[in-house]
C-alpha cells in the first residue's frame, strides 16, 4: 500500500513537473496492477490530457467516474478531455455533475463555465463564473475564464476588467495576457494586439498559441491590405468608362494605389514591436504569402492592362472581363491566405 | 587430382540452394582450393566461419598455402606466427593483434624491440596455434572493412551516464567528446580555465562561485559533456538525474536536497551535476498550487550556501527548457554562465554513427556521408537510425534466408525513414529567441537560428 502511494506521489510529481510522458509510463504500470484505483485513473487522464491525447484522456477519467462516481474530480477532468475533443453538450453534462457533487468548489464552476462556452450556452457560462468569482475572488484564473465568457458576450469593457484583475493576482497569467490581445483585436488596434501576443509569447515561450496568434495578425493584415488594393482597382477600371478621361490619369491612378497600398502596410509594420517585424519579414518571405500576393497584383495588372490598352470603342467587352478578374484575384489570394494560417 | 569442373558447377548449385549446409560448403570449399579457384574458396570459407566459427576443416583450409601445387588442404605450414597466438584463441577475427590483444594477456615484446617469445611458426597443431592474423588477412576479401574514409575517434570509449547520485570519478576529457569545437571552446574559456588556474584567479579576483547551465535541444550531448567537464577537472562526478529528482520529491524534498549537497561538500572537489534543471528548479510562477514551491527555495539556499561551504563544488546543470527555469537560479552565483549545446556536428554525427555501429555486423559504410546526410539530427535519432538500418537488415537476412552485413544502403534507407526529433524543441526556441530574449541571454541561440533561416 505503501508502494502504491509512493508510486502515485511520483507520477504527481512528474505531473507538476509537466512531464506527462514519463507520468503516463508510471501510471500506466499503476493502473495494470491496480485497475479499482481510481486516483491512478485520474492522474492518467490529467496525464493525457497534458500531452494531447485527448480521447485517452477521456477514457481514462471515464473509467475513474466508474470507479468512484461520487468523487467530482474524474467529472471535472472528463469535462475537460471532452472539451478538447470538441463533445460540448458531454463536456458540458460532466461539468455539471461535478458541480451538483462538489458545490462549494470553485473549479466546477469553472469547468461548467468552460464547457458552457464552448456549447455556446452563454446564460450558464456567465452564472457558473460569476458563482466562481463569488467563491474565489482571488483565483486568477477565475477571472480569467470570467473574462472570456465577457468576451463572447460582447462585453469588451468587462472582459478587459476581468482579465486585467487576472494579471494583477498573477502577473505571469500569459492566458490573461493573450485575452487582452484578443480584446485589442476586437477593437481593431492590431499593434495592441500583437504587443500582448508578444509579452504572452514572452511569459510561455513553450506554448504554441500566442507566436500562432501573431501569425494569425499579420496574415489578416496582409489580407486587408490585399482586400483594400483590390477594391480600388475595382474602382479605378471604370474611370476610363465613365469620366472619359484619357489613359494617363488612369495609369497615375493606379500608380498612386499601389503606392498607398505599399505605404499603408509599411506604416503599420513600422510600427509594429521589432520581434514582430521580424515575423512579418518571415511571413512576407514565406510562399503562401508571396503567392496571395503575385496572385492579387497579376490579377490587378491584368484588368488595368485590359482597360488601359484596348480602344475606348471595346472598353463595354472588356470591362466585365476586367471586374472578373479583379475579383477572382481578390478571391485566389485569400484562398491561398488562408492555407497559410498554422494549424493549431 | 584436380576435381572434375562439371562437379564444381553442381556443388556450387547445390551451396546456392542450401547455402546453410556447411558439410557442403567445406567440402566445395577444399575441391575449389584443389582445383586452384583460391579466392571463390576462401568466400566459401568465410561463409562457413560466419555460421561456424570453430568449425575445424574450415580453419584447416584457410591455413592451406596460397600454391595449390604445394599440397593438400588442411596440410599446409600456417604463416608466420604472431604474438598472441597463445591468447588469440579466446579472440575473435579482427581482435587478436594490436593493443587489444596486448591487454588481454599477449606477452610483451623483447627488450630488443624484436618480436616476443612465443611458438615458433610452424604447422598448426591445434585451434590455440591458428594464425589470427592470416585468417584475418585472408577473409578480408569475404568480410569487407565495417567502416570506409574515415578513422576510428576516442569519442568510441565513451563510458554510459550513471543512474544514482554516488560520487565517482569520470574518466572523460573534453577530447573524448567528437566534433562541438566551439562548445569546448566556450566551456574552456568560461569554466575549466579559470578553475586550472587558482593563482590567476586569485589575482584577478575572480571568484568560483556559480555554476554553469548547459542547454540545448534533447539528445545531443549535454550529459556526455558534462561528465567530460568533471574528468577535466579531476573531480568526482555526482550526476542526479530526473528520477533521483522524482525520489526526493516523494519524501520530504528540502532535507533530501540539502542531504545531496552535503554529500557533495564532503566528496570536494566535485562536480554535481543537476540534470534536466528545470524540473528541480521549475519557475515558482508555475508552482501555486504545488508543494513543490518550497523545493526550489531550498535549493536557492543550498546554492548560495551563505557559510561558503561550496568550495570545491563545481555546479553544472542541463536543461532543454532553460526558459521554464526560475530566474532566481540564474542570478549571478548561481548559474550565471550558461552554454548552448547544439545538434551534433558533422564530426561528432560520424563518431556518434562509429559508437552505436560498433558492436553491429557492418560493412562498408560510409560514415561521412552518412553524418553529411543526417545534418540537424540529434544524438538519439541517430541511434535510431542504427537501430532502423539494423532492423532492416534483419529483416531481409530473414526473407533472404541467408544472414547479411548492415550496408550502406540500409543505412540511407533508416535516413530517409527517421526524421529528426527536433522540430518541437526548435520552435519553442524559435519564440523564446524572438519574443524572450531579454538582455541577450539567448543570443547564441537567436544567431544559430537565423544562420539555419529558422527565424
Amino acid at each position: 500500500m505503501t508502494e502504491l502511494r509512493q508510486e502515485l506521489a511520483r507520477a504527481d510529481a512528474m505531473l507538476d513537473m509537466k512531464r506527462y510522458d514519463q507520468a503516463c509510463g508510471v501510471l500506466a504500470r499503476l493502473v495494470a496492477t491496480e485497475p479499482e484505483n481510481a486516483r491512478a485513473w485520474c492522474l492518467l487522464a490529467r496525464a493525457h490530457l497534458g500531452a494531447g491525447r485527448h480521447q485517452q484522456a477521456v477514457d481514462a477519467a471515464n473509467r475513474a467516474v466508474t470507479l468512484d462516481p461520487a468523487d467530482e474530480w474524474p467529472h471535472r477532468l472528463a469535462s475537460n478531455a471532452l472539451l478538447h475533443t470538441d463533445n460540448y453538450p458531454e463536456a458540458l453534462r460532466a461539468g455539471m455533475e461535478a458541480r451538483r457533487l462538489a458545490p462549494g468548489h470553485w473549479q466546477a464552476h469553472i469547468c461548467v463555465a468552460q464547457a458552457a462556452l464552448g456549447a455556446r450556452r452563454l446564460d450558464i457560462a456567465t452564472a457558473a463564473a460569476q458563482q466562481a468569482r463569488s467563491l474565489a475572488p482571488n483565483e486568477p484564473d477565475v477571472h480569467f475564464l470570467s473574462g472570456k465568457v465577457s468576451l463572447a458576450a460582447g462585453d469588451l469593457d468587462s472582459a478587459r476588467a476581468h482579465q486585467e484583475r487576472a494579471l494583477a493576482l498573477d502577473p505571469a497569467h500569459s492566458g490573461a495576457m493573450n485575452e487582452l490581445g484578443r480584446i485589442r483585436l476586437r477593437r481593431h488596434d492590431t499593434r495592441g494586439a500583437v504587443r500582448h501576443f508578444i509579452r504572452a509569447a514572452r511569459i510561455s515561450p513553450s506554448e504554441s498559441v500566442y507566436s500562432r496568434n501573431i501569425d494569425v495578425v499579420i496574415l489578416r493584415t496582409v489580407s486587408r491590405m490585399i482586400y483594400t488594393f483590390t477594391l480600388a482597382a475595382l474602382l479605378l477600371i471604370w474611370i476610363p468608362v465613365i469620366a472619359h478621361l484619357g489613359r494617363f490619369p488612369f495609369v497615375i491612378g493606379l500608380t498612386v494605389l499601389g503606392a498607398i497600398a505599399v505605404g499603408s502596410f509599411a506604416w503599420m509594420v513600422l510600427r509594429l514591436p521589432p520581434e514582430a517585424r521580424l515575423l512579418v519579414r518571415r511571413t512576407l518571405r514565406g510562399r503562401r504569402a508571396l503567392a496571395a500576393l503575385m496572385v492579387a497584383i497579376g490579377g490587378v495588372a491584368l484588368a488595368f492592362v485590359a482597360v488601359a490598352l484596348v480602344p475606348a470603342a471595346e472598353l463595354p467587352q472588356v470591362l466585365p472581363i476586367a471586374v472578373v478578374a479583379t475579383i477572382g484575384a481578390r478571391l485566389g489570394a485569400f484562398a491561398i491566405l488562408r492555407g497559410a494560417v498554422p494549424k493549431r | 587430382m584436380e576435381p572434375d569442373l562439371t562437379v564444381l558447377a553442381s556443388l556450387r548449385k547445390a551451396v546456392e540452394a542450401m547455402p546453410d549446409d556447411v558439410p557442403l560448403r567445406v567440402h566445395l570449399a577444399s575441391l575449389l582450393l584443389q582445383a586452384g579457384q583460391r579466392d571463390e574458396a576462401i568466400r566459401h570459407v568465410g561463409a562457413v566461419l560466419q555460421r561456424d566459427p570453430g568449425n575445424a576443416e574450415a580453419l584447416a583450409l584457410l591455413q592451406a598455402p596460397a600454391d595449390p601445387a604445394s599440397g593438400t588442404a588442411g596440410s599446409g605450414t600456417a604463416g608466420s606466427g604472431t604474438a598472441g597466438s597463445g591468447t588469440a584463441g579466446t579472440g575473435t577475427a579482427g581482435t587478436g593483434t594490436g593493443p587489444a590483444a596486448q591487454a588481454a594477456g599477449a606477452p610483451p615484446p623483447n627488450e630488443d624491440g624484436g618480436p616476443p617469445a612465443g611458438p615458433k611458426p610452424g604447422r598448426a597443431e591445434s585451434p590455440a596455434d591458428f594464425d589470427w592474423t592470416q585468417a584475418e588477412s585472408e577473409l578480408s576479401d569475404v568480410l569487407p572493412p565495417m567502416f570506409v574514409g574515415s578513422e576510428e575517434t576516442p569519442a568510441d570509449s565513451a563510458s554510459a551516464p550513471a543512474e544514482s547520485y554516488d560520487a565517482e570519478r569520470s574518466t572523460l576529457k573534453l577530447a573524448d567528446v567528437a566534433g562541438m569545437n566551439q562548445v569546448k571552446q566556450r566551456l574552456e574559456a568560461a569554466f575549466l580555465a579559470p578553475m586550472r588556474n587558482p593563482d590567476l584567479r586569485k589575482l584577478y579576483g575572480k571568484s568560483l562561485r556559480g555554476g554553469l547551465l548547459l542547454y540545448g535541444p534533447p539528445g545531443c550531448g549535454k550529459t556526455f559533456i558534462a561528465r567530460a567537464v568533471a574528468g577535466e577537472l579531476g573531480a568526482r562526478f555526482m550526476a542526479v538525474s530526473f528520477a533521483d529528482i522524482i525520489d526526493m520529491f516523494v519524501g520530504q524534498s528540502e532535507r533530501n536536497i540539502h542531504e545531496l549537497f552535503e554529500i557533495a561538500r564532503r566528496n570536494a572537489p566535485c562536480v554535481l551535476f543537476l540534470d534536466e534543471v528545470d524540473a528541480i528548479g521549475q519557475k515558482r510562477s508555475q508552482l501555486r498550487n504545488t508543494p513543490m514551491r518550497s523545493a526550489v527555495n531550498q535549493l536557492l539556499l543550498e546554492l548560495d550556501d551563505v557559510d561558503g561551504g561550496n568550495d570545491g563544488v563545481f555546479l553544472l546543470a542541463a536543461t532543454n527548457h532553460p526558459w521554464d527555469v526560475d530566474s532566481a537560479l540564474r542570478r549571478p552565483g548561481r548559474f550565471d554562465r550558461t552554454l548552448l549545446v547544439l545538434p551534433p556536428d558533422n564530426a561528432a554525427r560520424e563518431a556518434i554513427f562509429r559508437y552505436h555501429l560498433r558492436d553491429r555486423p557492418v560493412a562498408g559504410v560510409n560514415l561521412g556521408r552518412l553524418a553529411k546526410l543526417t545534418d540537424g539530427y540529434s544524438g538519439a535519432d541517430i541511434a535510431h537510425i542504427c537501430e532502423t538500418a539494423s532492423e532492416r537488415a534483419l529483416l531481409d537476412s530473414i526473407n533472404r534466408g541467408e544472414a547479411r552485413m548492415i550496408g550502406q544502403p540500409d543505412l540511407e534507407g533508416a535516413v530517409g525513414e527517421v526524421r529528426p526529433s527536433l522540430g518541437a524543441w526548435f520552435d519553442t526556441a524559435r519564440n523564446v529567441a524572438l519574443f524572450a530574449n531579454e538582455g541577450g541571454a539567448y543570443d547564441d541561440l537567436a544567431d544559430y537560428l537565423k544562420k539555419r533561416r529558422l527565424i
